[in-house]
């Protein structure tokens, strides 16, 4: 994607599931990624049925491995 | 008249309880940090260090010239905070906390992570505290690690999937 962030309008009550299609069809380099990213909104790990509230501070990563 | 006739016995417990935790590119400092989780009630400190390995023998034979952390900040500090708080849910005689994951460019011999767990005797259960904690931080903690060695980079990739409420 070349950025570390960005701001996005989505429409109200869109889940997570949706969110990613979203940024797929945005950041189309994320298609194959998609599937093994973790996603948080607001900083608490979310899953494709959670509605994203106004506002959200969403993020995409892999699994962790620090320590 | 003792103060716990006016508050419940827990919450004045708690209150004197201390939690350190934090993200940091510093030196872990570990004699700092056990001052500030040690009370006066304190007998037992289990302290637990990850290190970065120059030499793995085991499985995956290979060389570590220095590994790079990186960390999402926030959400790691109030998930090591996460981690605290189910620590005391399942080991309620630990006293102090303290968890530290260091970040930056970090080489072989030198501490990486710190939990460490205080209580009044070592047979309170302050060994599998600290284990609970450091297995924990690698499950929901997001911090990230690259491996820099003879044949390039790698990046870790942890195989831990959270779950809601996580």
């Amino acid at each position: 994607m070349g950025v570390h962030s960005v701001e996005l309008q989505i429409p109200a009550h869109t889940n997570v599931a949706g969110f990613k299609s979203l940024l797929v069809e945005k950041f189309p380099a994320l298609m194959g990624l998609m599937d093994h990213m973790l996603i948080s909104v607001n900083q608490e790990y979310a899953f494709d049925e959670a509605i994203i509230p106004d506002n959200a501070e969403i993020a995409l990563f892999p699994p962790v491995s620090g320590g | 008249m003792p103060r716990s006739r006016f508050f419940p016995l827990s919450r004045v417990v708690e209150m004197n309880y201390p939690t350190v935790y934090s993200i940091t590119e510093d030196e872990i400092d570990i004699n700092e940090l056990l001052k500030q989780i040690s009370l006066t009630s304190t007998g037992a400190a289990a302290i637990f260090t990850g290190m970065v390995r120059g030499v793995t023998t085991r499985d995956n034979v290979h060389e570590t010239a220095h590994l790079e952390y990186e960390s999402y900040k926030p959400m790691a500090e109030a998930k090591m905070k996460q981690v605290a708080d189910e620590i005391r849910e399942r080991w309620g005689t630990v006293e102090g906390i303290a968890i530290v994951q260091r970040i930056g460019r970090l080489y072989p011999r030198t501490p990486t992570v710190l939990i460490a767990c205080t209580s009044a005797h070592r047979d309170t259960g302050v060994f599998d505290a600290a284990r609970y904690g450091i297995d924990r931080l690698k499950e929901i903690v997001p911090v990230w690690k690259k491996e820099v060695g003879p044949e390039g980079n790698t990046w870790m990739v942890g195989n831990y999937i959270p779950k809601a409420g996580e």
